[in-house]
Order: C-alpha cells, then sequence, then structure tokens
C-alpha cells in the first residue's frame, strides 16, 4: 500500500519515490503545496477507487497516514 | 523624466535564446518563420510561425513546476533568469521588497488553458488541473517569475494587446524614476502558437495565409504584403536607475529616455487612419525624452503588414519628423521571426539596444517594392549605421499606440 501511494504521489508530482518518507508530513518531505494536495487527494482516487475526504489528507499527512486512511476507506 | 539604465537582456525567441544567439541571426537577416509543427495547423487559414523549439535546453525549472505552468511562464522564467545573468545579478543580495517585475502580455497562456478546457468537457471537473486557474491567465508569468526568485516588490502586468511589453517597460522606468525600487525585470511573454490561440489570431483577419513560402509571408511595408506572422517568445530585460548600475560597476547596455502613450479611439480593430495620435505618442517619448526629432538615429518601426496600420504608421512619422525622416533608417526586424504580441515591443526594444551597440541596424525582410517611397527602409540585409538614439513603436488593436526613446550609453 505505501509503495503503491509513493508511486502515486511521485508520478504525479515529479519528484523522487525516496523524496517521500514514510513517517514525514509531505509539506516537510517534499514542500508540497495546497494545489499539489488538491491534485494528489483526486489521482490517488482514481487509482485506488476509493472516495476520500480532502480534509483528512492534508499537506500535514505522512506517507503512513495516507496508507491507513486508504486502508480504512478500502475496508469500509 | 529621467533616464534609467538597461543592464542585463534576456531574449528568448525564435531567432535564437540568449542575446548572443539572437543578434547573431538577427543581424545575418535570417528567417525563422516556418510551417508550424507542434500540432496539426494544415486547416487553419494560416499555419506559419515563428516556434521555438528548444526552450528545454535553456531551462533549469523543474518538471515540478513545469507541469503547473504554461509555456509563456515558462519563457518569462529562462528569460528573467538570463536578464540576470547577463546583468550579473544575485537575486539573493537583494533587498525582495526593492525588486519588482513589470510585464506585458495580450493574450495568457492557452496551451494549458485549452488543454484543461477540453479535459473538462471530456472528463467533468475531476479532469481539470488545480493548477488551471493559475497557470493561464496574463499575470501567471509575473506570479511565477517572483515566487522563483522570492520577489516581493511593487509589481504589475500589462494587458494591452501588442503594445502591452513596451507599455510595461514604460511604467517601469515611471516607478524607478520615483524611487519605488531598486530594480525592475520588465519586459513581455507570449505563446500564441497553440491550437486555440492561433485560431483566434487567425479570425482577426490579420494573418498572412501566404504559407506554401514561411519566409516570404511577412512583408512589412512591401506592396505584397498579406498581413502579419505570429510568434512566441520572451523578451525580459533588467532596469535600474543610472546611479545604482554605475556604483555596483554593471555594463550598461543602453538607457530607457522617452516614453508617450495615447489612443485612437476611433475603432474596434483599427487604428485611425490619419497617424496623429501616434504622431502625438512619438512627441510625447521625444519631450519625455528631452530630444528633438533630429536627434533619433533610428526608428523600429510596428509593422504590421497590414494597410491601415502600415500606412498609419509611416503617416505619423512624417508628421513628427517632416523632410528628416528620410535621413533616419528604419527597420522592422521582426519580419524575421514573427510577431510576439503583447512581447513584440520588448524584442523590438532589444533589438534597439544591441542596433545602437553594434553600429548596425537590421533588416526588414521581402520589402521588395516599399509602398511608400522616400523612407529610408534598411531592406534585405543589415546595414552599418552609428545612431546613438532610437526610436520604438508599438500598437495594439483598436488603436493603443506606444514609443520608447532608447539611447546609447
Amino acid at each position: 500500500m505505501k509503495d503503491k501511494v509513493k508511486e502515486v504521489l511521485a508520478n504525479l508530482l515529479k519528484v523522487k519515490i525516496e523524496e517521500l518518507k514514510d513517517d514525514l508530513p509531505l509539506s516537510a518531505s517534499i514542500g508540497v503545496d495546497s494545489t499539489e494536495m488538491v491534485e494528489s487527494v483526486i489521482a490517488l482516487e482514481k487509482s485506488f477507487g476509493v472516495k476520500l475526504n480532502i480534509k483528512e489528507i492534508t499537506k500535514n499527512s505522512t506517507i503512513n497516514d495516507i496508507a491507513n486512511n486508504i486502508q480504512e476507506k478500502l475496508a469500509q | 523624466m529621467e533616464k534609467i539604465a538597461v543592464t542585463g537582456i534576456g531574449v528568448v525567441s525564435p531567432s535564437g535564446i540568449g542575446k548572443r544567439q539572437f543578434w547573431a541571426n538577427i543581424k545575418s537577416g535570417r528567417s525563422f518563420i516556418k510551417k508550424i509543427t507542434r500540432f496539426d495547423a494544415s486547416k487553419y487559414p494560416s499555419h506559419i510561425a515563428g516556434q521555438i523549439d528548444d526552450l528545454e535546453k535553456y531551462s533549469h525549472i523543474s518538471e515540478r513546476l513545469l507541469k503547473k505552468i504554461d509555456a509563456f511562464s515558462h519563457m518569462a522564467l529562462v528569460a528573467s533568469e538570463l536578464a540576470m545573468q547577463d546583468a550579473g545579478i544575485d537575486i539573493r543580495n537583494e533587498d525582495p521588497n526593492l525588486v519588482g517585475i513589470f510585464l506585458g502580455n495580450a493574450i495568457g497562456g492557452w496551451l494549458y488553458a485549452e488543454t484543461e478546457l477540453r479535459d473538462l468537457y471530456l472528463e467533468g471537473r475531476e479532469g481539470v488541473s488545480p493548477y488551471m486557474a493559475s497557470a493561464w491567465f496574463p499575470a501567471a508569468p509575473q506570479g511565477q517569475v517572483s515566487i522563483y526568485y522570492g520577489i516581493k516588490g511593487f509589481s504589475k502586468t500589462v494587458v494591452s494587446d501588442r503594445a502591452s511589453s513596451l507599455m510595461a517597460l514604460g511604467y517601469a522606468r515611471k516607478v524607478l524614476y520615483k524611487n519605488k525600487l531598486n530594480m525592475i525585470l520588465a519586459g513581455g511573454m507570449e505563446a500564441p502558437v497553440t491550437p486555440y490561440a492561433l485560431l483566434c489570431c487567425n479570425t482577426y483577419g490579420a494573418l498572412s495565409t501566404h504559407n506554401e513560402d514561411p519566409q516570404a509571408a511577412y512583408r512589412p511595408f512591401d506592396k505584397q504584403r498579406s498581413g502579419f506572422v505570429i510568434g512566441e517568445g520572451a523578451g525580459i530585460v533588467v532596469m535600474e536607475s543610472i546611479e545604482r548600475a554605475k556604483k555596483r560597476g554593471a555594463n550598461i547596455l543602453g538607457y530607457i529616455a522617452g516614453y508617450g502613450t495615447s489612443c485612437d479611439g476611433i475603432d474596434r480593430i483599427n487604428p485611425s487612419s490619419d497617424g496623429k495620435e501616434l504622431a502625438r505618442a512619438i512627441s510625447m517619448a521625444l519631450n519625455d525624452a528631452g530630444i528633438n526629432p533630429q536627434d533619433i538615429g533610428y526608428i523600429s518601426l510596428d509593422g504590421l503588414a497590414v494597410d491601415i496600420w502600415d500606412n498609419s504608421e509611416i503617416k505619423a512619422l512624417e508628421l513628427v519628423f517632416g523632410e528628416n525622416l528620410k535621413k533616419i533608417p528604419v527597420s522592422c526586424p521582426k519580419s524575421m521571426f514573427g510577431n510576439l504580441l503583447g512581447a513584440s515591443g520588448a524584442l523590438d526594444m532589444i533589438i534597439a539596444f544591441l542596433s545602437m551597440e553594434h553600429s548596425l541596424v537590421p533588416p526588414i525582410l521581402n520589402l521588395d517594392t516599399p509602398v511608400l517611397n522616400g523612407i529610408n527602409y534598411v531592406a534585405k540585409e543589415a546595414r552599418e549605421y552609428k545612431a546613438a538614439k532610437a526610436l520604438v513603436i508599438s500598437r495594439g488593436r483598436g488603436g493603443i499606440n506606444s514609443v520608447l526613446v532608447v539611447e546609447k550609453p
């Protein structure tokens, strides 16, 4: 799950996979901005086939947070 | 009003990127007008242009940023970098609050906009990039340049059709004169070689449809003229007070000495045929520079290659310069690379500076049979000529007149 999240974000935001840290907020690891987060949530929704909440996945989220959030949505 | 120094030139054009390559091509009188290859434009009445194909080679902009911006912002970023390199400016050593950006643009960033609008209708709301809103509008390059360099001073984007960038330069001079800023990046950018923008330019009805021989299509002031050809690119310069430029030991490339502007107020598209308002703008610029018409050694023409525009331009010159006009070399170098619309004036000013520096007036291409005789056209090839002061004319739809007086240092 985490690897796929990283792959989606790296492809979308044109950053290297190793720049994305499991336990660092996206704002700290890659300096993501709010518009990039809008784009990221849409891309993750398409990739995982789930409806995500933009208030739950923010620039303060880590890769772990995002993967857990998607996992929870998939389980519902 | 006081003169303002230009200390760095950044140019991104079909005739070359960077001032050396650009000038080498301009002085050789080589045409860079070609059939459009970026997309299938063959069904458009005019499908030729001055196109830039190798911007990436000169660019340090990350892929991450490139996907958020339109080509016209990319061009402005590269031109800004080249201008500051040329001026020996390290932006990190500047007070960001005292650096400004004054740019001109006519149509916005349509390559981005039209792609996303297509997605809007095909895929719905979620198909549209969230960057669309900040990528397409005419002030986007100003924003991107300010973010990229951390520039925070008073800045503006001028949208005034083809006169936009010359107006931005005139405005920037006024702001520097008032000591509001230390330094300004000023000029313009335009990227009209896109399916929708080209369609709009075609609808305007003033483009040459001489597609079979692209290099001979743009022929200002020639009897066989059939309209202009679009081009894309950016021209941005570093402007600062003479005092500051000298203090930091900068190489002064020229001065912006006078500015004049007026409106014809006659028609939605066409200028007034009598050239009186353009003449008034020219006189205004000369007065502002504190010089007489006979002091001008070179005139850079707007040269739209449309009857009413070319003829009224010459009428305006006759009104201001009278008999003396015959002595002054006039040219329209954009016939080599296309009309960069909102960025055209900035390129013309840059060429005027390079011409004065090298004592060489570049040619108007394709001027086989001038419509009006008795004008000192520099046709076909560059001519050696020492000019100390030049006049640059830029005009927009509906009769917007913008004129700069520039001087050799």
